[in-house]
């Protein structure tokens, strides 16, 4: 039962090493070890991400429709490099700022221009007009055009034909030929007829338009799908883009980010908030985890405790109560309170185990006074049609109980016939 | 490796520092933060390195073996600090829930070397086997931020016996026993005793129990005055008690929430305690298809203790009681005539019916005397008739009676005695029955 025998009174233990008692906790190194597998399965699912990340690169991801950097279906990567091997030097920018910084006083510029994002407010598309002399614009939406371009307007909807020869005077369109249309198409406001329209989509739709005022150009592509990687090799988008972008030694590649976006007149939460609200907010979060792990840490393993079956042996007959109910056995109720009643009067009235009914509802309607038919109603004859009448004949036998007892009983009325005696106390 | 309530605390208090350093020179917040963090993390690992080793802790017990169900005793735990630090610490003795151990957690302060002893009060709340397989110890370094823990193996269990509640009605029936017996003024005689010895008349002896033949024999051998004899007469002795409970399943009904077999065991111990004073041998067998428990040839004090002991880890078996056995494991027991007591449920007539066929085995050769707890919950529904689901009711009740009814004649017409009664009353009314069935020397 107990481990050791304590016939020792003094608390002072042998001073030698002492092992201790077996533990059931691991240690630190048992932990690692038992830890290692999933360790290393964890290392090896990392690596495989990784790796495969790393061999399919983000192609399959959409990225930023034209990006100069995108390797995807809808980047630009390859326009941008074949135009970097051929000497053009092409700045990918995000800011307006930046590309005005770039483009700064000299001619030598081409501008390329994408704001699928909607970043940039009217005055600011205004200013990107103004960049450079050469200005080439893909998927110009409402308030590009509106700012941009007088005359110019969407004429939404999707080309009848997949390609369309340039059939126009630009040089790029007629060094290209022919090149393909993609989803939208531009047209012409008749009041300003200084657009020159290429590669008709239909009737006065082209998929590309190009002016030419005070000796700079600004070129709309519908929707830039000519500039896409996967079409960028079709019919002749390639020379189409090349023509277009190449024109000077300097590209730039600007697609706004959200460094464009003009900020409120109101401060933020964050410029008003003190500088330490954001390491404060890092502590109390550590200080959580750290409850946690203090609240958390259980004090050894729980403990088993096998429970009795609980069973409420009155169950059965509270069973058998709503078994009656349910299925109106009026009768049977009846009779079974009868029988009860009738073996406590006999008892009661000193008859025998074996005497009859007849002979008990006779000594009870002579004890009592009552007229016999009544008593032989009550304890045999009458049978409850309705609830209300079982209720009423259950009502009746406890009455005749108590006209019994109070009649056999001399001096002493009324109480026992609110408890019923047992049948089987004792008696044999 | 834990945390303690301290370290959070330490963790918390940074806000100041990082608001305070922020407010003097802006744009340090981050650094404070980092640097906080660090501290508290650092002082956490010095507390760590400090502390002792939890498992260099010799665990041992010293239990004591049994304990009366619903009385306390104390369990010690006496742990050694083996290692070559002091230990501060709380230490957890994981005692199952319902061994009712008073603190589960303590605070230790043991030197190296030393031994201290820890002292958990266990009022156990259900009978049987109450077992501990570990402690748990944690041990805090210097500064109480951060614990080792371990759990140690030490294995300890205690036996809950049945609280046998019952006792106090002994003296009672010790006494009506003692009637019965020729050691109290009132002497009786006649069938169920057997001659005792000769003594000289005292006053307000029965008359009627003076021996002339012995008296004359005294009066030959001196001129003193005339002495008379009288006759003592006691009790059979050495009768058998064979007590059968019925370990099955109709066992762990409960009754006014007292599972069955616990109010058989408390009836079975009254009985027990109440032969074996008047002299009778008594065997106790729990069964329901095989045996679960038994108590042969013990008396006195060794029987009362072996019984609780034999009973404590006797649980209902969620089985059919297999009766037909019965007659074979009292043979078994004896061969000798006895009282066979059957602690049981006595059902509805179908439940009962393995139980009525055995009956007529025993009959033949022994005097059997059937117990059964009744409900007193079935006694009050057939006197509640307030709305027709009462009205219901109080018909289940009745019927539930009268089953029981027809059982027991069914008992009585093959021979057996039937005993029923609450469970309060269910002990006493089985003593009676016992020394009623002596006085008429049917035992």
């Amino acid at each position: 039962m107990t481990l050791t025998d304590f016939s020792t009174s003094s608390t002072q233990a042998t001073p030698e090493a002492d092992p201790g008692t077996a533990s059931v906790t691991p240690t630190v190194r048992q932990a690692a070890r038992r830890g290692v597998f999933w360790v290393v399965l964890g290392i090896i699912a990392v690596g495989f991400v990784i790796v495969t990340a790393l061999v399919r690169g983000d192609g399959g991801a959409a990225g930023i429709p034209l990006a100069a950097d995108s390797p995807g279906l809808a980047g630009s990567k390859a326009v941008v490099e074949v135009l970097r091997d051929s000497g053009v030097d092409v700045v990918p920018v995000g800011s307006l700022e930046a590309a005005r910084d770039i483009a700064g006083d000299s001619t030598n510029v081409t501008l390329f221009f994408s704001d699928p994002g909607g970043y940039l407010e009217a005055d600011q598309l205004d200013a990107v007009v103004d960049l450079a002399v050469d200005t080439v614009v893909a998927d110009p939406d409402f308030a590009t055009l509106q700012a941009a371009s007088a005359g110019a307007v969407s004429a939404g909807g999707k080309p009848d034909d997949d390609t369309a020869a340039a059939a126009c005077s630009v040089p790029a369109a007629e060094r290209a030929g022919t090149a393909t249309l993609g989803q939208k198409s531009l047209a012409v406001d008749a009041a300003t007829a200084d657009w020159t329209g290429c590669f008709a989509s239909g009737d006065d739709s082209w998929a590309m338009l190009q002016q030419q005022a005070d000796g700079s150009t600004l070129s709309l592509l519908a929707d830039g799908s000519q500039l896409r990687n996967d079409t960028i090799a079709a019919e002749g988008n390639a020379a189409l883009a090349l023509s277009l972008l190449g024109q000077h030694s300097t590209l730039i590649w600007y697609q706004p980010t959200l460094a464009d976006v003009v900020g409120g007149a109101a401060p933020t939460l964050g410029e008003l908030s003190p500088d330490w609200v954001t390491p404060v907010v890092v502590l109390l979060a550590l200080v959580v985890v750290a409850a946690a792990v203090w609240q958390g840490r259980r004090f050894g393993s729980l403990v088993v405790e096998n429970l009795p079956v609980t069973v409420h042996a009155g169950e059965t007959r509270e069973g058998r109560a709503r078994l009656y109910a349910r299925t109106s056995s009026r009768l049977r109720a009846a009779d079974a309170l009868r029988i009860g009643t009738i073996g406590r009067l006999a008892a009661r009235l000193g008859l025998a185990r074996t005497a009859s009914v007849d002979e008990i509802v006779g000594a009870a309607a002579s004890v009592t006074g009552l007229r016999l038919a009544d008593v032989r109603d009550t304890l045999v004859d009458a049978r409850p049609e309705s609830d209300r009448a079982l209720v009423d004949l259950s009502g009746r036998l406890v009455d005749l109980e108590r006209a019994v007892t109070a009649a056999t009983e001399v001096g002493a009325a009324g109480s026992p016939a609110s408890a019923p005696p047992s049948t089987e106390r004792m008696g044999s | 490796m834990t945390l303690s309530g301290r370290f959070v605390a330490l963790l918390a208090l940074g806000v100041l520092p990082i608001i305070l350093i922020d407010s003097v020179t802006p744009g340090s917040a981050a650094l404070v933060l980092a640097g906080w963090v660090l501290l508290a993390v650092v002082l956490a690992g010095i507390d760590l390195a400090t502390a002792a080793s939890p498992r260099s802790v010799t665990v041992a017990r010293d239990l004591p073996a049994r304990v009366r169900l619903g009385e306390s005793v104390a369990a010690e735990l006496y742990l050694t600090n083996g290692g070559t630090r002091r230990l501060r610490g709380v230490v957890r003795d994981a005692w199952q829930p319902s061994a009712g151990a008073s603190v589960t957690r303590s605070r230790i302060d043991i030197p190296a070397g030393e031994r201290r002893r820890v002292t958990v009060v266990l009022t156990p709340f259900r009978r049987g086997e109450r077992r501990v397989e570990t402690v748990t110890v944690r041990s805090f370094g210097w500064l109480g931020l951060a614990a080792r823990q371990a759990s140690l193996v030490a294995p300890g269990r205690i036996r809950a016996l049945p609280p046998f509640t019952a006792r106090k009605h002994l003296p009672s029936r010790l006494a009506r026993l003692r009637e019965l017996d020729g050691r109290t003024a009132v002497m009786l005689r006649g069938q169920g005793t057997e001659f005792d010895s000769l003594r000289e008349y005292v006053r307000g002896d029965d008359v009627r129990s003076i021996d002339w033949r012995a008296t004359a024999r005294q009066g030959v051998s001196g001129a003193a005055p005339q002495r008379l004899m009288v006759r003592t007469w006691r009790p059979e002795r050495d009768r058998r008690v064979v007590v059968v409970v019925d370990s099955a399943r109709t066992a762990a009904a409960r009754i006014e929430n007292e599972p069955r077999i616990d109010t058989a065991f408390e009836a079975s111990l009254l009985l027990g305690a109440l032969a074996s004073h008047a002299g009778d041998r008594v065997d106790f067998v729990a069964w329901d298809r095989r045996v679960r428990g038994r108590v042969q040839g013990a008396a006195g004090a060794e029987l009362l203790s072996r019984m609780v002991d034999s009973m404590a880890v006797i649980e209902p078996e969620l089985i059919e009681a297999d009766w037909a056995g019965v007659p074979a494991l009292v043979r078994g027991i004896t061969n000798r005539h006895a009282l066979v007591v059957l602690l049981t449920s006595i059902d509805a007539p179908g439940a009962s019916g393995a139980l009525l066929a055995m009956l007529p085995q025993l009959t033949r050769r022994h005097t059997v005397l059937v117990a059964s707890v009744t409900d007193p919950a079935t006694l009050a529904a057939v006197s509640d008739r307030d709305d027709l689901e009462a009205v219901y009711r109080a018909a289940a009740a009745e019927r539930a009676l009268l089953d029981v009814a027809r059982v027991s004649a069914a008992m009585r017409r093959l021979g057996g005695e039937v005993v029923t009664g609450a469970p309060a009353d269910l002990p006493p009314a089985l003593a009676d029955r016992y020394i009623a069935l002596k006085a008429a020397g049917r035992l």
